[in-house]
């Protein structure tokens, strides 16, 4: 019974990636089909199964959120249970925050009065943890390829710094960023995107375990 | 290059890779056919920190971070499930069932259904959370290092800065971590902060690594013929810019000196 789900997953996998691609390639371009009469019509016609299966994926995507907030309740409240001090302050807040919002009319100021404060002080912890990794890098890849990580670091944090005396670091730096890093960046987003068409075909080939069940 | 063009060449590329994936998949699953993989050390951890997640009867950690289904992370989260699919079967002998984390709500259900098919022993429903993307997202996942005290962490989807915090209190707590991401901020924090690192198309290689079935290998085979030939195809036309602007240089040196590149860039990676 499993395998035969598996099968129809994947077959469903299957025609609605082959059907959402093909409308996204050859839809909405008459041109593509010689520009003759009718060529408009079936332009069109083909680019409706793809128009509508991604209005589909925008409205389950909006709905999963609920789906998110269920599953952070439904977890702390089984540690809550358990006796997690933590939980059940998640769960009060929660609730406070919700009788918050609905008392006093949608306003949000308990959530910027708590939320901001707390995400600029992380945001602040961030900036700590940074520079931590960045001076423990050594520690960690006592190599080549650590020691340029940490010269470049140096170099373009110098060449921040507006003093007249490092306009050559300056200068250093913004070629650094101008041509190694950007095509260093390139390089690996070329990478991740290559990755990505593989992934997405084998998705579409309703060859990925989540399809095969 | 005009809409029509760009849409041909795009349904070419396409078709090219459903047959490259086919063609890769029916060689690698072949006994006695299967190419060897690069070594990767964070993949070559990953056996250890299941062992030592079996012996401890702690769990691990693996998180999609933000890789969104639906949205521009759809591939990575796809991919990531496969992997992380092999990494908690490989660990099904522990009493401590893994942690599966991720910021996006639409990857939940995606979570869910890897944790419950690779862990056959059940109780999975609240070891598959969902979290508040961001700084919420590393704050929270900082705090359940210390309840749930991890063997060790797979990060790997996509993550932004914020990857900085949920490292340093992994190295502080000693929990061993593995991160990738297909962000580049991300990716430059996990360089400088992950105990074992993976980079850019190595995030979608994953589950090839520990793919029993051949069909992973190929999916990584075909990936890097593609690089191979994005490699070739630019130091080319990079030889071709310099024939033209350096009148020395004429299109038979462009050509041998093209051969020489790509032979060197075949010889050293089948030695890496």
């Amino acid at each position: 019974m499993r395998r035969v789900g598996g099968g129809m997953s994947a077959f469903v996998a299957f025609a609605v990636g082959v059907a959402t691609i093909l409308s996204l390639l050859l839809g909405d371009n008459p041109a593509l089909f010689g520009g003759q009469a009718g060529s408009e019509e079936l332009a069109r016609r083909l680019a409706l199964p793809g128009d509508v299966l991604l209005r589909l994926v925008v409205i389950v995507v909006a709905l999963s959120i609920v789906i998110g907030v269920a599953n952070l309740l439904f977890v702390h409240v089984g540690r809550a249970a358990r006796g997690a001090f933590t939980s059940a302050v998640v769960l009060a807040s929660f609730a406070f925050t919700i009788y918050w919002y609905v008392s006093r009319r949608g306003d949000t100021s308990l959530l910027e009065a708590v939320q901001v404060p707390i995400e600029s002080a992380l945001a602040a912890l961030l900036f700590l943890s940074l520079t931590l990794g960045g001076a423990r890098i050594l520690q960690k890849r006592a190599d080549i390829w650590g020691l340029l990580f940490v010269v470049v670091a140096v170099i373009v944090l110098l060449g921040s710094i507006p003093l007249a005396e490092l306009a050559p670091v300056k200068a250093l730096s913004d070629w650094l960023l101008a041509i190694p890093v950007s095509a260093g960046a390139r390089a690996i987003l070329l990478g991740i995107a290559l990755g990505a068409v593989v992934a997405g075909v084998r998705a579409l080939l309703g060859q990925d375990r989540a399809f095969r069940g | 290059m005009d809409e029509t063009t760009l849409q041909v060449y795009s349904v070419l590329f396409v078709a090219i890779t459903v047959v490259l994936v086919y063609t890769a998949r029916f060689f690698q699953t072949r006994p006695g056919r299967r190419r060897k993989q690069r070594q990767l050390d964070g993949f070559e951890r990953i056996p250890t920190w299941t062992t030592r997640s079996i012996e401890s009867n702690r769990p691990l950690h693996l998180s999609f971070g933000g890789a969104d289904v639906g949205g521009e992370g759809t591939p990575a989260a796809l991919a990531q499930a496969e992997f992380f699919h092999q990494v908690i079967q490989g660990a099904k002998a522990s009493d401590a069932t893994p942690i599966v984390t991720m910021s996006a709500p639409a990857t939940l259900p995606l979570g869910q259904a890897t944790l419950r098919r690779a862990w056959a022993k059940g109780g999975t429903a609240a070891r598959a959370q969902w979290i508040p993307p961001d700084l919420a997202f590393a704050g929270a996942l900082t705090a359940s290092m210390d309840i749930d005290e991890p063997e060790a962490h797979i990060l790997a989807g996509r993550f932004g800065p914020e990857l900085a915090l949920m490292l340093d209190g992994a190295n502080r707590r000693g929990q061993p971590s593995l991160a990738v991401s297909d962000r580049l901020d991300g990716q430059a924090v996990a360089y400088a902060l992950a105990d074992h690192v993976l980079i850019g198309e190595e995030l979608y290689a994953a589950p090839g690594y520990d793919s029993e079935d051949g069909r992973g290998h190929g999916d990584t085979a075909v990936l890097d013929v593609w690089r191979a030939l994005i490699i070739a195809g630019a130091s080319v036309l990079l030889l071709l810019e310099f024939a033209r602007r350096v009148a020395l240089l004429n299109w038979t040196l462009v050509l041998a000196a093209a051969a020489i590149l790509i032979v060197l860039g075949l010889f050293f990676s089948r030695r890496r």
